[in-house]
């Protein structure tokens, strides 16, 4: 952390003490806070020989709090201090209790001249009993009931319903219990940086409620210190240490392990620290999980000295154990409670998917990705691109780190393939280049094959994170110890270690992405899944077309063939002389004939709907001119013109199927034609262009449309839809020079084919115009 | 060399069709050749027809592509792929102006391919124009088949 640590500290070869030595900011992290030399000098201690209760050190305050300077009870029996019954009491004790490094209540000494009674507490360790003395706060008045107060604590914690109100529940209680200002619930997250994650307060006090600390603001030697004591009283943050006398235990020449004592002297960077807070006094207790140090209470008094009598404290400690407990069945509970939302959620946006029938919906709907798992963005790679929500990387940025993700080998595992990091720029250098947005990753594969994914990002901590103090304003404020030994110091440091870093990905946000995988896989599948029956369908149908087309153009003409041929040979028959005969079996041979062309048409158009298409650029000019000379027969019929006013432009379209339109609109403009002078005019009206476009649907009018109009006999407006219709005749079957009335149908597929439409116009008795556009430009 | 040099042909007509293969019967009269029509319903029948003829005689086949049973493509495909039959030419008969089947006879290898027409007289001629073209002006093979 810092290159000074690497030289010895200035009481490497001497015991340490802090009133001494001291520390400073740079070398916090290796202050032998277990072994402080010093106690709080509020109470006085008597370190004891186990074996023979004999004085071998005492705090240098024991002529104050016992009537006897620290030297005169060296070597003495411990009755010197505390008189021979309080020794007998003592020895009888440690005979029976398990003290063991577990401080318990002896008795209490009474008062004497202006020292208030005292609490004396006894544990052993390492060969000694360790005897502390502190003022009993007890008053008049009495006690509280402190069972009764923690039992109904337990019962109130009991009925939380999430940890925060768990967290919040116990900061009251907590507050309650000691009458400090402030009660925190200080969450340490992954990477050792503080949160307040619960707070309770005097209402004038502002809250710090979550506000973050960085690692280097609780070291870890305290840390270490919390996994073994449940309690850690400051009573006076700016009071004086006593020195141990002397320094060293003269048996063993170790200094005194202090970690179970209340009187440990505090790391004077702690109470320096505190100081800076404006903190008179601190009363902190841990969260443990397991072995582990989940966080603290922190209890923070602002109105001068608070001494917390052992009685309190020893309700602090067990209330402590009870919410460590408890905090982890609370825990378990908001796990469920976050899994079940992330399910929910999570199914939600499958379902929506689902619905649409996209994927888009998971990052373009309400809810989306960022909905689910708490996150800052997310991106989702399907069907050859991004899709993306909330604060992500750009597509070039993504695309990138797609490549990179398709060879990480988490991605070979068949059960669970997925990527979690909440440092990417670790594992993937260029990711520094978007740390703000993405320093933490959480990447599941949709397909191995098409490299699909979905993306959780998350920002870098410094981007999210509530300083507490104020970091950049005041990097140090100068203390009494001088500017180095301020906590806030150490900020930049912190801020170099949690660079590119995120908040870490819960387990139960890991198995949420594994499931949602596994569900939008399947909405996946069964997407092309359902494609593919589509297909199969299509494909089918297809096919029975192409059978009934073959029925319609053998089976059914074969026994045509046969009657027709049956009627002809009878008609040949010279015996067959009466006219009423003959004129029955001409009608006979007359409707097989029109028998044998409705089933050519019918198998035409199930060509013109199926066959592909061959567009090119095409002269309609060349088209036309074709077509008119393909209905000459028809121009045969008498006196007729066929106008072009204006050269028709150049159109995409399939050349044969396109005249094949022109060649039906003018033969029907011709057929359905009274007029001594049949006329018939083909052209176009440019998009543009300043035109009454009678009739014309939506979308078409911005395109080429194309008509042929006659001064035929017209269609009345209620039959236009009808024209359409396959074999649907509005005239008798042999007017009009008959037909099989498929000609229109075949032009409105064919129409349809190159994505135009086509409709009508006309005057019954006047005319009629045919309009149609091709929109096959565009798929050039 | 004219039909009247050659020993008389033998015609084998595939064809399901009582009306359609009276209408061969009545073409091979009026185109006047002195033919010996066999008929086969089915294709297979067909092939075994055509096997069972001596291979003295030049032999012609006109095929109705669909026929019940084995169907005259695979009565084709038999044929064509008979080094016994290679070479009796097969002239095709359908309703299909269907391109699958128009292709898929070629490439089997039919001599001609033809669609029926539906009215009587024009079917009659089709008829009449391929025998007359099949068995006057085109030499069929004889050889291999022909030796004793």
């Amino acid at each position: 952390m810092n290159p000074t640590t690497d030289a010895p500290p200035p009481w490497a070869n001497q015991p340490y003490s802090i009133k001494r030595h001291g520390v400073n900011i740079t070398n916090c992290d290796s202050e032998p806070v277990q072994t402080p030399g010093c106690v709080q000098a509020h109470g006085a201690m008597l370190v004891l020989r186990h074996t023979d209760l004999t004085i071998l050190q005492a705090s240098e305050n024991t002529d104050r709090l016992l009537g006897h300077p620290a030297e005169t009870l060296l070597n003495k029996p411990v009755r010197t201090a505390i008189g021979p019954d309080g020794e007998a009491s003592l020895k009888a004790f440690l005979a029976i209790e398990p003290t063991d490094r577990n401080p318990l209540y002896v008795f209490s000494l009474p008062a004497r001249n202006d020292v208030p009674p005292l609490d004396v507490t006894a544990h052993t360790i390492d060969g000694v009993a360790v005897v502390e003395f502190e003022a009993t706060g007890r008053t008049v008045a009495g006690e509280p009931d402190y069972y009764a107060l923690v039992k109904k604590t337990v019962a109130r914690l009991q009925t939380a319903q999430s940890l925060r109100e768990f967290c919040d529940l116990t900061a009251d209680e907590f507050r309650t219990l000691t009458g400090l200002d402030r009660v925190m619930i200080y969450k340490f997250h992954a990477d050792g940086h503080g949160e307040v994650f619960a707070e309770s307060r005097r209402a004038d006090l502002s809250p710090w409620l979550g506000l973050h600390y960085p690692a280097g603001d609780f070291p870890q030697p305290a840390r270490e210190v919390f996994k073994q004591i449940w309690v850690r009283p400051t009573p006076d943050v700016s009071g004086d240490l006593a020195e141990l006398v002397p320094l060293a235990n003269p048996d063993t020449g170790q200094p005194l392990t202090m970690t179970h004592c209340a009187l440990r002297g505090a790391s004077v960077m702690y109470t320096e620290y505190l100081k800076n807070m404006k903190v008179t006094a601190g009363l902190t207790m841990p969260i443990r999980r397991g072995g582990e140090l989940w966080g603290l209470i922190a209890c923070h008094h602002y109105a001068g000295p608070k001494h917390v009598p052992y009685q309190v404290r020893a309700a602090c400690e067990f209330l402590a154990q009870v919410v460590s407990l408890q905090y982890q069945a609370a825990e378990d509970r908001e796990h469920l409670a976050y899994r079940l939302k992330l399910d929910g959620t999570h199914q939600q946006l499958v379902a929506q998917a689902t619905r649409e029938d996209s994927l888009a919906a998971l990052t373009g709907g309400t809810p989306n990705l960022t909905d689910g798992i708490s996150a800052g963005g997310a991106a989702l790679y399907h069907q050859g691109r991004w899709w993306r929500v909330g604060n992500t990387p750009t597509e070039a940025e993504l695309e990138a780190l797609g490549e990179w993700l398709n060879d990480r080998p988490e991605f070979a595992s068949a059960t669970r393939p997925l990527y979690a990091t909440d440092a990417l720029t670790q594992d993937y250098p260029p990711a520094a280049a978007f740390a703000d947005v993405a320093s933490g990753l959480l990447a599941v594969p949709l397909s191995r094959v098409n490299q699909d994914w979905i993306l959780w990002f998350r920002p870098e901590t410094t981007q999210t994170v509530n300083w507490g103090g104020n970091p950049h304003e005041k990097p140090m404020v100068p203390g009494p110890h001088g500017p180095r030994l301020t906590p806030r110091a150490s900020f930049e440091l912190f801020q170099e270690s949690v660079r590119g870093r995120s908040l870490p990905w819960l387990t139960v946000e890991l198995d949420a992405a594994a499931r949602l995988r596994m569900l939008v896989m399947e909405v996946v599948v069964s997407r092309a899944q359902r494609l593919a029956d589509l297909n199969a369908n299509l494909k089918e149908s297809n096919e029975e077309l192409d059978a009934f087309a073959y029925v319609a153009s053998h089976d059914l003409k074969e026994p045509l063939r046969g009657i027709h041929k049956y009627a002809h040979q009878l008609l040949e028959d010279a015996t067959i002389t009466d006219k009423e005969q003959r004129r029955k079996l001409d009608g006979l041979m007359r409707l097989t004939v029109r028998m044998d062309s409705l089933l050519d048409s019918l198998l035409h158009f199930s060509r013109v709907g199926r066959a592909a298409l061959q567009t090119e650029d095409t002269d309609l000019n060349e088209l036309v001119n074709e077509s008119i000379e393909m209905v000459d027969a028809r121009r045969a019929e008498g006196p007729t013109e066929i106008a072009v006013p204006r050269p028709l432009p150049h159109a995409r379209c399939d050349r044969v199927r396109c005249r094949e339109i022109f060649v039906n609109l003018l033969s029907n403009a011709l057929k359905y034609n009274d007029k001594a002078q049949k006329r018939v005019e083909v052209g176009f009206v440019a998009p543009r262009e300043v035109h009454p476009r009678p009739g014309c649907p939506t979308g078409s009018a911005d395109l080429t449309i194309y008509y042929v109009r006659d001064n035929g006999i017209g269609i009345p407006a209620r039959h236009f839809e009808q024209v359409f219709k396959m074999f649907k005749r509005l005239h008798g079957r042999d007017e009009y020079g008959g037909g099989t009335g498929a000609g229109l149908t075949i032009v409105q597929k064919l129409v349809e084919r190159h994505h135009g439409r086509v409709w009508l116009d006309s005057t019954p008795g006047e005319g009629t115009t045919f309009y149609f556009t091709l929109a096959t430009q565009e798929e050039a | 060399m004219s039909w009247t040099e050659q020993s008389p042909v033998t015609l084998v007509v595939i064809e399901d069709s009582d009306e359609d293969f009276d209408t061969v019967q009545e073409a091979v009269k009026r185109a006047g050749f002195p033919a010996e029509v066999l008929r086969a319903a089915t294709g297979v029948d067909g092939v075994t027809v055509l096997r069972a003829q001596a291979p003295t005689s030049p032999t012609l086949v006109l095929m109705d592509l669909n026929t019940p049973g084995t169907d005259g493509r695979e009565a084709l495909a038999l044929i064509k792929s008979d080094p016994a039959l290679r070479s009796v030419p097969v002239v095709v008969f359908s309703t299909s102006f269907n391109q699958r089947d128009i292709g898929f006879c070629y490439a089997a290898g039919a001599n001609a391919y033809h669609v029926k027409p539906v009215r009587y007289p024009e079917h009659l001629a089709v008829l009449i124009d391929v025998l007359t073209y099949w068995l006057s002006r085109v030499v069929l093979p004889v050889g291999e088949r022909s030796r004793p």
